[in-house]
């Protein structure tokens, strides 16, 4: 069950996980990256890797390359883990032993293909596809207020690290795309292939020695001086808290808190900082489930989310727009109720549990588990799941109360319908 | 107990009939952390109109009352029945669709007194005057936050536009005016009549005893008889789509669209319902799926971007297909397709053997979580279909089905098209 980890080549790392009750061999590769002013750039390759290899040329021809192969499947992502960007690759192959098949070996050769052997034209990409999905992140960038719960919670965030590159949303932004062309876009990405970090997690049912001699000879590829990622900002005392109101047609108002926990991933007190976030919303248990739905109606949701590697907590609802005042008091109350140490058996015995069966939820998943480990490697920790949960179940009432004293509330955001407004906004201090 | 085993994906389940006709099914998965189980009643949204066993009179109620009953049931005169899973590290859940509504509880321990915990509560409704109004409220929010969501805009647009009279085009949690009127006596009435275990399923998985799990079962399942048939009272849809067009402004920055396909050939369940459902995904697949020339001209031409995608969704008494996605232009999108579709001939058989295998390795997919193998089965089960039956139906499909399913499923005269647009 151990994690066996070797070193391809300089800055390559591959991480094996031999477990033998999954029906597919995952295959999940992260390019880690700053997160910075090349954001809008580091976002286009994975769409621009999509449309084409050397040996494949087209979007459509991968499609039948991956359908061929039983139905493997290849999803790409980036997002943001703290002030570090982050490109997701995931390939996911039917286990030998239904096909018959070396299809590992198939499948490690198409990933270093497609992610080493891009379509290439005079030094660059090919010019159709840039513009073509340069195009399509535009339409992405703008469509994100079409998810009025998420965009809530991103608004907050931009709003509360005005400033700090995290506020920089994961796919950039449009004046950026301008910038672009296919022969820049293309010595970045060198660039990237041959400085940045990359770890490579395989799970399932495959033998460890196997993978590692397909690894060695399908990715020993040369590379420059590999970059280090410098470790993200997460202490920042607030002056005074922010106020911020966005105007939309919604026929439901969206309140979001932003907080700053000034905890890092590794600290002690990241264990009670989780605990906090439960008893405070992380479920049914919760003070927020408990005073803003069930015993006040307000909410058909109130629950609170952590930022792990920026050191922020957040808080989102949907209400009626005329309840803002209201909601916001009473979820105040309850971060208050919190600091107070007003925290029962109940609710900090469930939130215990529900952090332990979660974690424990994620042996369960390939991907969780390559996420968990990678997650774990950003924040410095060798913990395993017994580790971690071990370390959560040491934790007191006490701890928790303390931690609540770090939690500073540094923006309210709410979305309203255009004909609505804020009463007065807030008057905390 | 009976086995139903599957060689191909060395999968089987166990099955048992209780005395008061629920149907039981376990599935034993070594070596996994997690268990789940969910507890299913054949009663969604579109059960609406209904004549309850021993009576002769039609019984009409509030749109969004499954709904609002699912909801209620996590209320016991003790308290939130969430407080028990709860205590116990397990988190409970439920929803409600057009067909079923289900309960629901994933742990990694105790699995025995969270089973015992699901299987009480769901036969165990406490109403209150007082209790049916506060979660009027809670409602209220739910459906407010789906009005602002476009994609369940488009989607509900899209079923008005297939469907004149079918239930399917009534929102499963009804309206903020429909949910006003329901009281205590409906929700038991309802109850009464859709949640006696003969009309009801559960299913479990994980690494669990499955005698134990039986006993468990049935030890606390309180009904000894089986009851009479429920009339489900459901109108007669014609054949044909009720308006072709429709649209609605919203918040978003570029139109959203669903081309629906009504599917008038319905009416059963079973293998027959499977092999139709599989052999339109794989049709669907053909003509716009990612490696189709549909895809890549559209993609080309910048109609389409990454969130264009096809389902087929089909139940037992109505079913359509969807294409859709975000594009400037969904007018042209919906010409391209229609266009492809009056040419048959340039589908080949060859892709179609593809899209087979692609097929069979989603469903080995499927199986690697103990929460999807759970909806899917009861997905499936309320259509009369054993998920194990899968991969033998699959096989059994020939090229023939799939053209008969362009021929007569997706065209022209079926079609609608839902925009929501800025």
């Amino acid at each position: 069950m151990d994690l066996i980890h070797v070193q391809i080549t300089d800055g390559i790392n591959l991480y094996v996980k031999n477990i033998d009750k999954f029906k597919t061999i995952s295959i999940n590769t992260y390019i880690h990256n700053y997160l910075g002013k090349d954001a809008t750039r580091f976002a286009l390759i994975p769409s621009i890797l999509r449309r084409g290899t050397k040996k494949i040329k087209t979007y459509k021809d991968i499609s039948k390359f991956l359908e061929g192969l039983y139905g493997a499947t290849l999803s790409s992502a980036v997002y943001k883990r703290g002030e570090r960007h982050i490109q997701q690759y995931k390939l996911e192959l039917a286990e030998e032993k239904y096909i018959n098949e070396d299809i590992l070996n198939v499948g490690a050769n198409f990933l270093k293909e497609f992610l080493f052997n891009p379509l290439i034209v005079d030094n660059g990409f090919e010019k159709a596809y840039v513009n073509q999905e340069k195009e399509i992140q535009k339409n992405r960038i703008e469509s994100r207020i079409n998810e009025k719960t998420k965009y809530a919670v991103d608004r907050c965030i931009e709003e509360m690290c005005k400033g700090e590159n995290y506020s920089i949303y994961e796919l950039g932004s449009i004046e950026d795309l301008n910038e672009i062309d296919e022969k820049n876009l293309y010595r970045y990405y060198c660039k990237c292939m041959n400085t940045l970090p990359i770890d490579i997690y395989v799970v399932g049912h495959v033998d460890p020695d196997y993978v590692i001699q397909l690894f060695h000879k399908h990715f020993n590829v040369e590379r420059e001086k590999i970059l280090s990622i410098p470790e993200t900002a997460v202490k920042k005392s607030v002056e005074k808290v922010k106020y911020v109101t966005d105007k939309l047609d919604v026929t439901q108002g969206k309140l979001t808190l932003g907080f700053r926990t000034n905890i890092s991933p590794n600290e002690k007190a990241y264990y009670p900082l989780l605990l906090y976030s439960g008893i405070l919303g992380g479920g049914p248990f919760s003070k927020l489930f408990m005073n803003v739905r069930e015993k006040s109606s307000l909410a058909y949701y109130a629950s609170t989310r952590l930022e792990r590697f920026k050191g922020l907590m957040l808080i989102m609802s949907g209400i009626e727009i005329d309840n803002y005042q209201k909601t916001l008091d009473l979820i105040l109350q309850q971060v208050e109720e919190m600091k107070r140490g007003n925290i029962s058996n109940y609710e900090f015995d469930s939130t215990l549990k529900a952090v332990r069966t979660s974690m424990n939820a994620i042996k369960d998943s390939a991907t969780q588990l390559s996420d968990f480990y990678m997650s774990q490697n950003i924040a410095h920790s060798n913990d395993d799941i017994e580790d971690f949960i071990n370390k959560i179940e040491k934790v007191a009432i006490n701890d928790v109360v303390r931690v609540s004293e770090n939690i500073k509330l540094d923006t309210v955001y709410f979305m309203t319908g255009r004909k609505g407004g804020v009463a007065n906004a807030g008057n905390m201090q | 107990m009976q086995e139903i085993c599957n060689k191909t994906i060395d999968e089987k389940m166990y099955f048992a009939e209780h005395e008061s006709g629920l149907k039981i099914y376990l599935m034993h998965k070594k070596g996994y952390t997690k268990q789940f189980a969910i507890f299913a009643t054949h009663y969604g949204s579109n059960d609406c109109k209904f004549i309850i066993p021993g009576e002769n009179d039609i019984t009409q109620v509030p749109d969004g009352i499954a709904h609002f009953l699912e909801h209620k049931m996590f209320e016991e005169e003790e308290g939130s029945i969430f407080e028990e899973f709860s205590k116990n590290g397990a988190s409970a859940n439920a929803f409600t669709n057009f067909t079923t509504t289900a309960y629901l509880f994933a742990s990694t321990d105790k699995f025995y007194e969270n089973l015992k915990l699901l299987v009480n509560f769901v036969q165990n409704p406490y109403f209150t005057d007082e209790n049916i109004e506060k979660e009027k409220g809670i409602i209220g929010q739910e459906i407010r936050m789906y009005e602002d969501d476009p994609n369940w805009r488009v989607y509900f647009n899209m079923l008005d536009a297939l469907y004149h009279i079918h239930p399917v085009k009534i929102d499963i949690a009804g309206t903020i005016d429909s949910i006003s009127k329901i009281n205590k006596e409906m929700l038991y009435k309802c109850y009464k009549t859709f949640y006696h275990p003969s009309n009801m399923v559960l299913f479990a998985v994980g690494d669990i005893d499955i005698n134990k799990s039986l006993k468990i079962i049935t030890d606390n399942i309180k009904e000894k008889s089986k009851q009479g048939t429920i009339k489900r009272i459901y109108p007669e849809e014609p054949n044909a789509v009720n308006k072709d067009y429709v649209e609605q402004k919203m918040s978003v920055s570029m139109p959203i669209f669903n081309i629906g396909f009504k599917d008038t050939d319905v009416g059963y369940g079973g293998k027959k319902l499977l092999k139709k459902d599989l052999s339109t995904q794989i049709s669907l697949e053909l003509l716009a799926g990612r490696s189709s020339d549909t895809y890549e001209e559209l993609y080309n031409e910048g109609l389409i971007d990454n969130t264009f995608e096809t389902e087929y969704i089909g139940e037992i008494d109505h079913g359509y297909s969807i294409i859709g996605g975000q594009s400037k232009n969904p007018r042209a999108v919906k010409d391209l397709i229609l266009n492809k579709l009056a040419n048959t001939d340039n589908f080949k058989e060859e892709d179609f053997e593809r899209i087979k295998k692609k097929f069979m390795g989603r469903f080995l997919r499927a199986f690697n979580s103990v929460d999807c193998i759970g909806q899917s089965f009861i997905s499936y089960y309320m259509k009369d279909i054993n998920i194990l039956d899968y991969l033998d139906v699959l096989k059994e499909i020939q090229y023939i089905d799939i053209i008969n399913r362009f021929k007569h499923h997706l065209n022209k005269e079926n079609s609608v098209l839902s925009v929501v647009k800025p």
